[in-house]
């Protein structure tokens, strides 16, 4: 039985994934046996939020084959939404303090954030996608990718258009620092990385064992034969979209004390979340949230060895090599064929 | 390509004009372009400065046009390619005194070997996969741009001595105009070879063509080549040009910038997005002016504009051309000048 169970494990370091991520592993631990835990904390609080936006992307890519060339723009209407949220929050705090509301107040913001990138999803797939699915399927991959770009760009200046271009970022969602094995650390970063993993699991559930979730995983699979089962395509449609684009959302609002919101800041997690993507393969859901960890490490490792500004430099080089060596991604994907138009 | 007319047939004019590959109402609008700086709004220098800038985004999407509209893979690091052909052509002026009239001719070799490469690296993928890689294949060309700050100094900008030892705008116009015309015919006379056959079969499917006998390796490379050798020519040209360099003329946000040209105008039709420039970056650039109390505003006009030609008009500008006025405008041509359209 044991044997079996190593055999297996044995079998699976030897395939690429096994391989990315047991080097991933042994990275991490180098580094922060080198550098001290801090490499270790940093991968951990970025990558699940990464994995969040990259698990929006590659959930839009697997059931409505789209490239989004946008994700990073929902990440930018999350953090704006929860800006807006819990600025009055906490004036209000400051005006009257409260235990609980300081508590609660985040979540507030989070959850509107959630909602509002869950409604710009659906409006654009309403809006957008849903004319161009209709005029014509034919080379849509491109078609569709080429529209993220155009809602890209109405996104990001009407962002600037409505708000301005001015940082508009918190210093915290919950005050204080704990001390995790020697390392002190913000609340809000634990939060986050906690967060992250509840959305995860979640999600998870969701798609594993709801019937709807049955349903979106059936379209990714066959959209002809969701249809003929009796599956609301287009519901589906709207669904995934606001769903993939909520992800991004709640990531933009829980990093908002990092990332503060301005209208191109979309870009960095847009790309890193391509990035995540790519390595582990279109479309692979699941796989995205590993990436995430992997790409986070690959991010911190590149700041503290190499230096700031080579973040951009280094996953680039290592892209274009993946995309050479192993186009379908190091876990493997089932959409190529869909994507290889 | 056959045509309907032998070339002796045609009279002088009609050859010539078959030769540059343009209508009589193109040939026009060259003529218009070059009398521009005479007409009085466009006498001031700073219109002519933007003139020049508009002239360079028609032609370089013309050359965007040539991957995009015929063998359908995006370059989404056009912008970085264009660059390293101006950084090129910069640092050898620069520093080893390069002539730039030389220089950016081995600019746009550089970026030429470089759309070699990312021709070669991209081979295997298609689609969104080829796009994404050149994409990337850009982040990385600016971000080395960025922190080679001992070579390009980065965001500091870098110097560069200007082509001609004049501060009027004239000369850069017209050179321009002329690089335009070139950049053009080149890439029309590729397209109606049979060469433009190869790449609209591999645009339209690549399986067909391979069956048909058509090499989509071979053809794949020779347009990459092409359209990136242009855009590093032209990159040059920018570079010597405005006299300062800085890693933006790289991001990505460039790349969108002609891209949405490029659409708007008429994929593959070479000449919609170069014709479609000149007024609708102008109103642009009026509507950015006027509403400068609004910044972002034109962006936002740009973006919707290119949603609604992808989902309602995928041919662009050009479709509508061909659809309503290609027959009754040939018609009266060849009434007026005995001109008949040879493709």
């Amino acid at each position: 039985m044991l044997n079996s169970y190593f055999a297996r494990a044995f079998a699976w370091l030897k395939t690429a994934g096994g391989i990315t991520v047991a080097t991933a592993a042994v990275l991490l631990v180098a580094g922060t046996i080198d550098r001290g835990p801090y490499i270790l904390v940093n991968t951990v609080v970025t990558g699940g939020m990464l994995g969040l936006v990259a698990m929006g992307l590659a959930v839009i890519l697997g059931v409505l084959n789209i490239a989004q060339f946008a994700h990073g723009e929902y990440f930018m209407i999350g953090g704006l939404s929860a800006y807006y949220v819990i600025r009055p929050l906490h004036a209000y705090l400051d005006a009257h303090p409260s235990a609980f509301l300081a508590m609660v107040a985040p979540f507030i913001a989070m959850i509107t954030a959630t909602l509002v990138g869950g409604l710009a999803g659906a409006v654009t797939e309403r809006v957008c996608f849903n004319p161009l699915r209709k005029r014509s399927r034919a080379n849509w991959v491109m078609n569709s990718f080429l529209l993220t770009v155009g809602i890209s760009v109405v996104l990001v200046n009407g962002d600037q258009l409505l708000f301005g271009t001015d940082f508009k970022g918190i210093t915290h969602y919950w005050p204080g620092v704990v001390s995790i094995a020697g390392v002190f650390m913000s609340v809000d970063r634990v939060m986050t990385f906690i967060l992250s993993l509840v959305i995860v699991t979640g999600f998870w559930i969701f798609m594993k064992y709801s019937r709807t979730g049955q349903a979106i995983r059936a379209v990714a699979q066959d959209e002809m034969g969701a249809l003929m089962v009796g599956i609301n395509l287009e519901w589906i449609m709207v669904l995934t979209m606001s769903i993939g684009c909520a992800m991004a959302a709640v990531a933009g609002a829980s990093l908002l004390f990092m990332y503060p919101s301005y209208p191109t800041v979309g870009l960095e997690p847009l790309y890193m979340a391509w990035f995540v993507v790519i390595l582990v393969g279109l479309g692979n859901v699941m796989g995205a949230l590993i990436g995430g960890f992997m790409v986070s490490l690959l991010k911190v490792l590149t700041l503290e060895y190499i230096g700031a500004g080579w973040e951009f430099v280094v996953p680039s080089v290592i892209i274009i090599l993946v995309l050479i060596f192993k186009p379908s991604g190091v876990f493997g994907s089932e959409v190529r064929s869909v994507l290889d138009q | 390509m056959e045509t309907g007319v032998s070339k002796h047939e045609m009279g002088f004019f009609s050859s010539v004009l078959d030769r540059l590959c343009l209508t009589p109402l193109g040939a026009l609008l060259l003529v218009l372009l070059a009398l521009l700086p005479l007409i009085p709004p466009f006498n001031q220098q700073y219109l002519l400065r933007w003139l020049t800038i508009v002239a360079l985004s028609a032609a370089s999407a013309i050359a965007f046009d040539l991957t995009a509209g015929f063998i359908n893979i995006v370059n989404f690091g056009y912008a970085a390619i264009l660059g390293l052909g101006a950084y090129t052509s910069a640092i050898l002026a620069v520093r080893t005194g390069l002539s730039p009239w030389i220089g950016i001719f081995v600019g746009a070799l550089a970026s030429g070997l470089l759309g070699f490469l990312t021709g070669l690296l991209t081979l295997r993928l298609r689609g969104i996969f080829a796009a994404v890689m050149a994409w990337f294949i850009g982040l990385a060309l600016m971000g080395l741009a960025i922190k080679m700050v001992w070579l390009t100094r980065g965001p500091l900008g870098l110097r560069v001595p200007r082509m001609f030892d004049t501060s009027s705008n004239e000369p850069y116009y017209y050179m321009m105009i002329v690089m335009l015309l070139v950049v053009y015919v080149i890439c029309r006379w590729v397209t109606r070879s049979k060469m433009g056959l190869a790449f609209k079969a591999i645009g339209q499917n690549m399986e067909a063509a391979r069956t048909s006998g058509v090499n989509p390796t071979y053809y794949r490379i020779v347009n990459f080549t092409l359209s990136c050798t242009i855009a590093g020519w032209l990159g040059g040209f920018y570079a010597h040009y405005m006299g300062i360099l800085t890693p933006d003329l790289m991001h990505t946000s460039k790349t969108v910038e002609v891209l949405a040209v490029v659409y708007i105008g008429g994929r593959g039709s070479l000449w919609g997005g170069a014709f479609l420039a000149f007024p609708f970056l102008i109103a642009m650039e009026l509507v950015r002016s006027g509403f400068s109390n609004l910044p972002g505003l034109h962006l936002v006009i740009y973006g919707v504009i290119l949603i609604l030609v992808m989902i309602y008009l995928p041919g662009g500008i050009a479709s509508l051309y061909y659809r309503f006025l290609y027959k009754p405008w040939g018609k009266f041509w060849e009434f007026m000048v005995g001109y008949k359209e040879n493709d």
